[in-house]
């Protein structure tokens, strides 16, 4: 993998490199500066060594999850990059002419060209060039009856193989040799023989006209390279032209750079320098299969890198909250000794140092813990991945880089000390008084606004006082005094609400302005928090009123179903980046709800239980925590909810796809098997061959359709843009007329689907287009691989198609056409095409006669799809016919999908990691802290039992309060997305994925209680009189 | 009649850190009900620890503590906490009440671990916050109190369950001596109407003064017993 997020891998590494450096350079000058502060930090690492686990576990979620999701990217593109090579093997470029024959296959150039493109690289890093022909072609090995519909016959020169190629090699490893093959003689490449079951000796008849040409096997090729495809059979290159009636005459010609298998790319900048002039002057084309194919294997592994940290983002979140709660929990833990340093004169700043410096120590040991643990995360993940993808034919290759190490380790390292730095600044607030006599702080209502004002300028004021009288204090009070007075004004002003107003005002304009959703209803959600809030500080609406506001207007803002349009705006493009943003948001309005409103939940509830005499004392004392404790409640309710809500909504969307592939013919457009032949033996009259196929009932078909492809030069009208190579599908009247596709869009005028499908059988130039060529406003899905061709102009999404004209442009002839497009397909075709118009339409502009090569069946009954598959197949062996179950391959492909689906929750899962450690952090420190307390309970009558249960039912509370908001959130969001699902996906359903509720049920609040169980029994165990003595 | 405190031969060792420090060396002490006894003597005479001992919170080493016939460190760890739930009350000296709950529902805490209904509990602890002059703070958290009503909440909580025995560790010493003076008043009076038996721990010599008996400790022994009026003079 070479790029993160678009960014140059190498550049990632250096740039957080430096900013690790920049930190620990930081931290070391601070240290050096105030050694006694770096002591104390030091030596309160062991002092409680069970709470520096939970400490440093915490810490290295963020690491954790960076390193697993890039080890997973590295391995998948290592594993495609190495499934590329293999076919390409040391050719660097592939050279063609541009002109195409009635194939659409490169044309025949004379094997002088050869010799010319020599001459032309002869100072170029290159150390071979060799011409080739490529035919492809159904072969059928008579011995075995298997046969393969799409063989690559390819024929080297074995003179130029010797200079710069690879050998050819069989599974021995000795060479063989391609001049020593005779006429009618060639190398089988593995995956061929196997599928063939064909090996030395075996004859094999070859389509490459109607009557087959019937050729011998010399050997299996063990190795690929050379541009050997994975079903190929090799021969010399003067036998294969002669097969193609192209005496003299080559169609590829391979270039391979000075170099390896993967650094020959780097010479291909000037492979294509140096032979500019020739590939002007011949029309030729150069192909650097090389660096694509090395660039398409990055992509993907980046791709794949990307969508692992996006979703891992929510547990990210989630472990920054349990950082937060981790160093405020510590400061509340030396809260005295904090006060008596401050009291004997530490600053805040060395407060917060002390807490940097220990954050700092933390975060380097929770960092390496998790870089090293990410990989080993990743190695479970890849293993996951490769019995997904080994079914689609990748097999998968495990790989990391050491970069990638360092990567993870800096990028958590920087998240994790960030999150550090900010709690501490929190942990320094603090009253003396209070602190050394460990008296409850008041709520912190910070400065007067007022006087928050007027501190920038006094700051000011006595900074240039300072300078004036020449003392060198006065520097210092201009430049971190005044910074520091304006933050606190910008706390106070965020306090009182009005920065979020202000904020949330300038993202809605920006929202509206780039046309971003996810802007817009950020900024409507910082409104909607920030105006309660000043109502709170400017008319003195009590805390509980105004934050509940705030958090119902949130809540209701991201869950209720409305569009911008609803009011009147215009309608804004929303990314998968929604469905991050919409979790965080309704977890924060949902916890401030709950955290200001608790005891409207939990008081009844605590009623209801304490009926049971023995249960009252123990529910009473076990509610009163969370109630008055509002801010670790939230913190820990946040945590839970943030993951529950995430996993359940992706249970949501799961089990809403698996519901849609049930019926498999919504997804085939209602045909139950497709077939296709080889260009080089078609089927004149498939109706007619069918009558008199042996094996072939043809009273089981109730309908066919039959289709056609036409290689073109495709361009949207009215564009810049320029031409592209593509491949249009013509259908006839029986496919249009059977077919079920529904669209997203139609064009005006046509009152159903049904009116488009007949349309384009009656209207001649008309076409429909996938919805993946279409731009969507909304777009979820996230790109892997190259650039495709896209039309622009228009939304998938949006209420109408408008005039759409496409120019297609036959290659070789240069017939052309125009298409107009009157339909945009659902997301649910899935076996349609990319452009598709009538036969008649691309037939009229083809060089020559136009065969259908690919058939679509309906059964009467759709059971006995496999068997007619199978009786098509041998009915038409020598057509090279291959015939697919459709509904076997669509539940397979689903079945791929639903096995990536649960990979990623599976990934997200780790975020519940954070709620129960953060449970079990919250736990044992109140041990510590209500020691006094339990010593009192004991005391006064509280059973070891009580005082065990009353921790549980404690945990249980906020466990259960944060699983069930989180679901409920889900529930309710999970309406929304499928619908919007739904408007692209018809077949979806909202379907409650109980699995995965009970599962995170289940997980979730039962390891809560075995993290909570130590600590319970811990303060079981303390004897009243020693708790009672107990002073830390 | 019988001493509802009769404590023989009481020893409690502490170890820790290789060292062992012998806290109660052979104590001996009977107390009648309704007596209200002060133990007083320097820091570390073991006063703490004879209190912590003698009301079951902490283990002996050896000897017996029988309370009202119950020989306490004969019972198991539950029957013991029950015994405490029922027939004891406690008051600290830093108050030690729950900061989370409010001063009624601390009150009425004893109660609900005896198994009294709640609507009932709650009751009781109001009229016992109305007895020790809290009726208006009832609802307040401990942090929104003043140092003298805490220790009214927790005397309030010491006595709502009618306990037979009250231990108060130095129950005025994190008062000032006009608020201390009135807690001790509200001690001696509620002795006085309830006659349950009363241990204060204190070196404070005002409130030792107030106390029928004084115990006086040194090095882990008794120094000397003075009664200072026979019960039921002292308030007549």
């Amino acid at each position: 993998m070479n790029s993160l997020f678009g960014i140059p891998i190498n550049s990632v590494m250096v740039t957080l490199l430096a900013v690790f450096g920049l930190g620990v350079a930081l931290t070391a000058f601070f240290a050096l500066r105030s050694p006694v502060l770096f002591r104390m930090a030091v030596r309160n690492i062991p002092r409680r060594r069970a709470q520096t686990a939970l400490i440093v576990a915490g810490l290295m979620l963020a690491t954790l999850l960076f390193s697993a999701s890039i080890s997973t990217g590295d391995t998948l593109a290592n594993s495609i990059r190495i499934q590329l090579l293999k076919g390409r093997g040391l050719v660097d470029e592939a050279i063609t002419s541009s002109a195409r024959d009635a194939t659409g296959q490169p044309a025949g150039m004379d094997a002088g060209v050869v010799g010319r493109v020599k001459d032309a690289l002869v100072d170029a890093p290159v150390d071979g060039v060799m011409g080739a022909y490529v035919l492809r072609a159904p072969v059928v090995a008579p011995t075995s009856q298997r046969n393969e519909p799409r063989v690559q016959v390819l024929g080297l020169d074995p003179a130029s193989l010797s200079q710069g190629f690879e050998p050819l090699e069989d599974a021995d490893g000795r060479v063989l040799d391609l001049a020593a093959l005779a006429p009618g003689e060639v190398y089988l490449s593995a995956d061929a023989a196997e599928s063939l079951n064909a090996g030395p000796g075996d004859a094999l008849a070859v389509f490459l006209a109607a009557q087959p040409t019937m050729l011998t096997v010399r050997g299996v090729l063990a190795t690929r390279g050379n541009g050997i495809a994975s079903m190929a059979a090799v021969a010399r290159l003067e036998q294969v032209q002669t097969w193609a009636g192209a005496p003299g005459k080559v169609n590829r010609i391979f270039v391979s750079n000075d170099g390896g298998l993967v650094d020959g790319a780097e010479g291909t900048d000037a492979v294509e320098a140096a032979l500019e002039p020739l590939v002007e002057e011949l029309d030729l084309t150069v192909d650097p299969v090389k660096r694509d194919a090395l660039t398409t294997a990055d992509s993907a592994g980046a791709a794949f890198t990307s969508i692992f940290i996006l979703f891992g983002n929510f547990s990210m979140i989630a472990g920054i909250l349990l950082i937060f709660l981790i160093f405020v929990m510590l400061a509340a833990e030396r809260k005295r000794e904090l006060g008596i340093a401050r009291a004997i004169g530490a600053q805040r700043g060395h407060i917060v140092r002390l807490f940097a410096f220990e954050g700092a120590l933390y975060s380097l040991m929770a960092a390496a813990v998790g870089s090293l643990l990410g990989v080993v995360v990743g190695a479970v993940m890849v293993g996951v991945v490769a019995s997904a993808l080994g079914q689609v034919g990748l097999e998968v290759h495990f790989a990391f880089r050491w970069q990638s190490i360092v990567i993870a380790y800096s990028l958590g390292m920087a998240v994790t000390y960030v999150a550090v730095v900010g709690s501490s600044v929190r942990a320094s607030v603090l009253n003396i008084v209070r602190a050394v006599r460990d008296l409850p702080e008041p709520a912190a209502h910070g400065a007067p606004l007022r006087a928050l004002w007027r501190e920038p300028w006094l700051t000011a004021r006595r900074g240039l006082g300072q300078l004036a009288r020449m003392r060198p204090g006065g520097l210092r009070v201009l430049t971190l005094g005044m910074v520091g007075a304006w933050m606190r004004l910008a706390g106070g002003l965020a306090r009182g609400g009005y920065l979020l107003v202000v904020l949330g005002v300038l993202a809605v304009q920006a929202g509206l302005a780039g046309e971003q959703l996810g802007v817009f209803l950020l900024g409507l959600s910082l409104v909607a928090m920030g105006l309660p809030l000043v109502a709170r500080h400017a008319l003195r609406l009590p805390d509980r009123i105004a934050y509940t506001c705030a958090g119902v207007l949130v809540v209701a803002l991201w869950i209720l179903p409305w569009e911008p349009e609803d009011i009147g705006l215009p309608e804004l493009s929303a990314g998968i980046e929604m469905f991050v943003l919409s979790g965080v948001m309704l977890v924060v309005g949902a916890v401030w709800v709950i955290v200001y409103n608790m005891h409207f939940l939990v008081e009844p509830l605590a009623w209801l239980l304490g009926r049971g005499r023995r249960l009252a004392p123990v529910v009473r004392t076990a509610v009163a925590y969370p109630m008055a404790n509002r801010f670790r409640t939230g913190m820990t309710l946040a945590m839970f909810s943030l993951v529950v809500f995430t996993l359940t909504v992706v249970g949501f969307i799961i089990a809403a796809f698996s519901s849609a592939f049930e019926d498999t013919r919504t997804f085939s457009g209602g045909f139950d098997v497709s077939a296709d032949v080889s260009f080089t033996n078609p089927i004149p009259d498939m109706a007619a061959a069918l009558a008199a196929a042996p094996g072939i009932d043809t009273a089981q078909i109730t309908a066919m359709g039959q289709v056609s492809g036409l290689p073109v030069r495709i361009v949207q009208d009215e564009t810049e843009n320029e031409p592209r190579d593509w491949f249009v599908t013509g259908v006839d009247a029986g496919y249009a007329d059977a077919i079920t596709y529904g669209f997203v869009l139609r064009a005006d005028g046509y009152e159903d689907d049904a009116a488009v499908w007949r349309a384009l059988r009656e209207e001649p130039g008309t076409a429909v287009v996938a919805s993946f060529i279409v731009p969507a406003r909304s777009d979820f899905n996230v790109q892997v691989g190259g650039e495709n061709f896209r039309l622009e102009g228009f939304y998938r999404d949006d209420p109408s198609l408008p005039e759409v004209y496409l120019t297609i442009t036959e290659p070789t002839g240069g017939a052309s056409t125009r298409l107009r497009v009157i339909g945009v397909l659902d997301e649910q075709a899935a076996f349609a095409n990319t452009v598709v118009t009538a036969h008649e339409t691309i037939a009229a502009i083809a060089p020559v006669q136009l065969p259908y090569l690919g058939y679509q069946f309906i059964l009467d009954d759709p059971a006995q799809a496999p068997a007619f598959a199978e009786a098509l197949e041998k009915g038409f062996v020598a057509n090279g016919l291959r015939a697919t179950d459709l509904a076997a391959e669509i539940r397979e492909q689903s079945q791929l999908n639903i096995t990536f689906n649960r990979l990623i929750q599976g990934f997200m899962g780790l975020g519940l990691v954070v709620g129960i450690a953060a449970l079990g952090v919250i736990a044992s420190r109140s041990v510590v802290e209500r020691r006094t307390q339990i010593g009192v309970l004991r005391a006064v009558g509280f059973e070891r039992v009580m005082l065990a249960g009353s921790f549980l039912i404690e945990s249980s509370l906020v466990a259960l309060l944060g699983i069930l908001t989180g679901l409920a959130l889900a529930f309710g969001l999970s309406v929304s997305i499928i619908n919007s699902i739904g408007e692209s996906f018809a077949s979806v359903e909202y379907r409650v994925p109980w699995g995965t509720v009970l599962l995170v049920f289940g997980i979730a609040y039962g390891a809560s209680m075995l993290m909570t169980l130590l600590p319970a029994l811990q303060a079981a165990r303390l004897y009243p009189a020693e708790a009672l003595r107990f002073d830390e | 009649m019988a001493p509802i405190i009769d404590a023989r031969t009481v020893y409690k060792t502490y170890e820790g850190g290789g060292l062992e420090v012998h806290a109660l060396q052979g104590i001996d002490l009977a107390i009648e009900a309704g007596e209200m006894v002060a133990v007083m003597g320097p820091s570390g005479s073991g006063k703490t620890t004879l209190l912590n001992t003698f009301s079951g919170i902490d283990d002996i080493s050896s000897g017996s503590v029988v309370i009202d016939g119950v020989s306490i460190h004969d019972l198991a760890d539950r029957e013991r906490t029950r015994y405490r739930a029922l027939h004891m009350g406690f008051v600290f000296q830093s108050y030690n009440l729950l900061p989370v709950l409010s001063a009624e529902e601390n009150v009425e805490l004893p109660l609900l671990l005896a198994g009294v209904r709640q609507s009932v509990a709650r009751g009781r602890a109001r009229e016992m916050l109305a007895l020790t002059g809290l009726a208006d703070q009832a609802r307040k958290r401990p942090n929104e109190m003043s140092g003298g009503q805490q220790q009214r909440v927790a005397v309030a909580r010491a006595l709502v369950n009618e306990p037979a025995i009250v231990w108060a560790d130095e129950p005025t010493g994190a008062l000032d001596s006009e608020t201390g003076g009135q807690i001790m008043d509200l001690l001696c009076r509620l002795n006085e109407e309830h006659r349950q038996t009363f241990v204060l721990v204190t070196h404070d010599a005002t409130v030792g003064g107030r106390a029928q008996r004084i115990v006086r400790m040194r090095d882990g022994l008794i120094e000397s017993d003075e009664r200072l009026a026979p019960v039921g003079d002292r308030f007549a």
